[in-house]
């Protein structure tokens, strides 16, 4: 018996030998554990540790093979057809099957699923064998495989024994706090707004996992708590790095600054739908951003450059469209922003009608994207000096997305980082009508609207051919820049530190995988 | 001299000048320093429209080009100066210390004159009247002395910003400061006038006013309550700094004055963002001017306690 002991925890101590233990902090807490209740970076980056969609993106953001192995078009474009992985295990045993897929397919496409604009294209899944499964889509639809790397797979006897059947958001549910992904790495521990520790799965499928053990994400608001933390070695990795401490941490020995361009445009956004102001003085007036020339005012009024040179350090770049020019579908014929010209402002408030200016209030995340509430800050001195008053309001972002939802801005600010690298994205998501129904526009807060922008978004989405698909989608910049649907204002910068010690890869779109570090 | 200051009916101010606190206050450096340092900050907090070289609360008076500069260095793109640099966003600090000093002492003297209202009138109901009204009084404010007392300001802070709308959140916070400050703070103003109360009651011009049928509200607030109110004056000094204080720890938490009208500890916050990457003058000055604000109020409330006690005379 004793030497039984012994030998189990001298077996226990050898793998212990190579455990290594590790440490990040970010502004941002991930609002939920379910992959489905909340679109957005916080959530989908850290749960890609967790579960797993059927394809998934590289190093350098191609869709590679997950859950499935290969897939392949069906017929002339009518779906796409997904071979799975087999011998996959969920951690808690269960094996992974096609009835997976489905299930997580009715889940993800379901009401209360904010991620159900991912399926618009899709009119029917089926399952062919155990390991097969069919995507149908109403029109072809050559990126689809490329637009669901973020959807996780859940396993649907454990979602259906702990009574998570649906997602929900704000309430939540046992699916917000506890995980059973197929990744490689387990939820342990989840203590929301605290710490979130997750440990490494046995028996994941694949064999491209560093030597990381257990790893605790804290969130650390405070940027000079965060540096101060990642200098005295209590964290391994900081994201982001707030900007102002960049060139003091790339000075020390022991910590290395990783940066790159986001995929990430940050944007003002207006109610568009709403018929009179919400907030400020003239709470109850007529909303004066209906008006294109209001709204063009507010676009020329915006000093981008002091705001990168000052806020942003010279870390960013200038924004004239939804997305980076990284993207595919960027625009090239309307790279243009409009010039800060604060008397051609003035003269286009004058024109609408506001020549003494009006109030309103402008909403504001202070822990979602780089100096965001300072930035909005600087929104607000800009319009103070064309005579509109901003009153800014800004908050946590787990008060901040359910604000938006239920239309409580006049003016607010977002950031998008198009989950499919492609311009098609944030058009779907943000510039296109919002249609329950057909699952299109769900981020389109201030209910932007235009005919033939909801025309053209499914001609881009089964277009073959890239020079007609481009000149759509420059058809559809046109539209949304001329009528400043939104206010693009920079490319957010992507700062990430690390103690010296620490290998990983930084990934575009602000997502960090787990799987890619190393503690040397 | 002499002779003129005899001859002459002595004044109001000639009679303070003479008396034994004046003194002690003229012989104290201590006293004539912080005296001095209070009476200069209170004054410009006050006259901030009046001296102080922008607006900061004027949200078009604002650069972003000015941001960062360092004190007394013109800026790289506008060319301006600003005497104590700017903040992020390109505000002038110096004004932003002026006008936040505002917050601060309007909070600090509120919190301060609620509390010792509060704390006078409990402790005169417990000391007077006695029985389970003082146990009771005195129970809670025992009960309340075990957690510190910004412990208590933030839960109260807590639950009236759960309950207030949002719309009024920014307008209340100043109140909602004042009240949770003050509140957490009454406790030490009770128990004194409670000693004080206790000793006073039993002599004879307290006896002679119940005899002479004076009702109990009136013999408290006539009788006694002038006669405890001089530890009531050191306690509401040292209490003003513990205030100040207090309302710069809950507006560096973020639980307190809100960014549209920074206080000192608001703007300590602020700065804090920016200590490691050498802007120190954003952190710098604010905390110095609450430094020496919170010093010599307390030097001074530590000297008026000396000199009012008559064992140390």
């Amino acid at each position: 018996m004793k030497t039984i002991t012994y030998s189990a925890m001298l077996l226990a101590l050898s793998t212990t030998a190579h455990a290594e233990s590790f440490k990040w902090a970010g502004t941002t807490d991930p609002q939920t554990m379910d992959p489905h209740a909340v679109n957005s970076a916080p959530v989908l980056g850290f749960l890609n540790n967790v579960y797993e969609g059927l394809v998934r993106r590289g190093k350098d953001m191609a869709v590679e093979p997950a859950l499935a192995t290969s897939w392949e078009p069906i017929g002339d474009g009518e779906g796409w057809r997904f071979h799975l992985r087999e011998g996959v295990t969920f951690h808690d045993g269960a094996s992974f099957t096609a009835d997976d897929v489905i299930f997580s397919y009715e889940r993800a496409s379901s009401e209360p699923a904010d991620v159900k604009g991912w399926f618009a294209p899709i009119s029917e899944v089926k399952k062919v064998d155990d390991y097969t499964v069919d995507f149908m889509t109403s029109a072809p639809n050559p990126i689809f495989p490329d637009s669901i790397a973020n959807w996780m797979i859940m396993d649907a006897d454990w979602t259906a024994s702990v009574g998570a059947d649906l997602p929900n958001k704000d309430a939540g549910n046992a699916a917000t706090l506890q995980a059973n992904g197929t990744g490689a790495y387990m939820l342990k521990d989840r203590q929301p707004g605290l710490q979130t520790t997750l440990v490494a799965y046995d028996g994941w499928w694949g064999d491209d996992i560093g030597n990381v053990t257990e790893a605790t994400f804290t969130p650390i608001q405070n940027p000079a708590t965060a540096v101060a933390a990642l200098l005295s070695g209590d964290v391994d990795m900081i994201n982001p790095v707030p900007i102002q401490d960049a060139a003091r941490l790339e000075g020390s020995a022991e910590v290395e600054v990783i940066k790159g361009i986001e995929a990430r445009v940050i944007m003002l956004g207006f109610a568009q739908g709403a018929d009179v102001l919400k907030y400020g003085a003239d709470a109850g007036k007529p909303n004066p951003f209906l008006d294109v020339k209001v709204r063009e005012a507010v676009a020329k009024a915006i000093n981008v450059p002091a705001i990168l040179r000052t806020i942003m350090r010279g870390n960013a770049e200038e924004a004239s469209q939804l997305v980076s020019p990284a993207m595919r579908g960027y625009s090239t014929a309307h790279s243009e922003r409009p010039a800060f010209d604060v008397d051609g402002a003035k003269a286009l408030l004058a024109e609408a009608g506001y020549a003494d200016g009006f109030s309103f209030g402008l909403k504001c995340p202070n822990d979602r994207y780089l100096n965001d509430e300072a930035v909005c800050q600087a929104v607000t001195a800009m319009l103070a000096q064309v005579g509109i008053t901003a009153e800014l309001d800004a908050m946590p972002v787990r008060n901040y997305w359910p604000e938006l939802r239920e239309d409580n801005f006049d003016m607010y600010l977002l950031g998008w980082s198009p989950g499919t690298f492609d311009h098609e994205h944030p058009v779907r998501f943000l510039a296109s009508t919002p249609n329950a129904e057909k699952k299109l526009g769900s981020w389109n807060f201030g209910d932007y609207s235009n005919a033939r922008i909801d025309e053209l978004l499914p001609m881009i989405q089964s277009e073959i051919d890239d020079t007609k698909r481009q000149a759509m989608i420059d058809e559809t910049t046109a539209i949304y820049q001329s009528e400043h649907a939104y206010v693009p204002l920079y490319i957010q910068p992507l700062v990430w530190g690390t103690r010296s010690n620490i290998d990983l890869t930084q990934r575009p779109d602000n997502f960090f995988i787990l799987r890619w570090a190393s503690v040397n | 001299m002499t002779d003129i200051s005899q001859n002459k009916p002595q004044s109001r101010i000639a009679a303070f000048w003479d008396s034994d606190l004046a003194y002690a206050f003229r012989h104290s450096p201590i006293a004539m320093v912080s005296f001095l340092t209070v009476f200069l900050l209170v004054f410009s907090a006050l006259c901030a429209p009046l001296i102080a070289p922008f607006n900061p609360y004027d949200p078009a008076s604002l650069d972003l080009m000015n941001g960062f500069t360092p004190p007394m260095t013109s800026n790289d793109f506008t060319g301006a100066e600003f005497m104590l640099g700017t903040d992020d966003q390109g505000r002038d600090v110096l004004s932003t210390i002026l006008y936040g000093m505002r917050i601060s002492l309007f909070v600090g003297f509120s919190a301060v004159m609620f509390a010792m209202i509060l704390g006078i009138s409990l402790g005169l109901i417990a000391g007077y009247i006695g029985g389970w009204t003082e146990t009771i009084i005195m129970r809670i404010a025992d009960v309340q002395l075990t957690f510190p007392s910004i412990l208590v300001a933030m839960l109260i802070f807590g639950i009236a910003k759960g309950v207030t709308p949002i719309e009024y959140r920014d307008q209340m916070a100043i109140w909602v400061l004042i009240i949770a400050i003050g509140l957490s703070d009454w406790v030490q103003f009770a128990r004194v006038v409670r000693g004080a109360t206790l000793v006073e009651k039993n002599r004879e011009y307290v006896l002679a006013a119940q005899l002479i049928g004076r009702s109990s509200p009136v013999i408290m607030l006539r009788h006694i309550l002038p006669n405890v109110l001089s530890p009531v004056l050191v306690i509401a000094t040292i209490s003003l700094a513990l205030a100040i204080i207090a309302e710069a720890t809950l507006s560096f938490l973020g639980v307190g004055a809100p960014p549209t009208q920074p206080s000192l500890g608001t703007l300590i916050r602020i700065g804090q963002g920016f200590l490691f990457s050498g802007e120190w003058w954003i952190l710098f000055f604010p905390s110095c001017t609450l430094l020496a604000l919170a010093l010599s109020v307390n030097l001074l409330g530590d000297w008026l306690r000396d000199a009012l006690n008559p064992k140390l005379r």
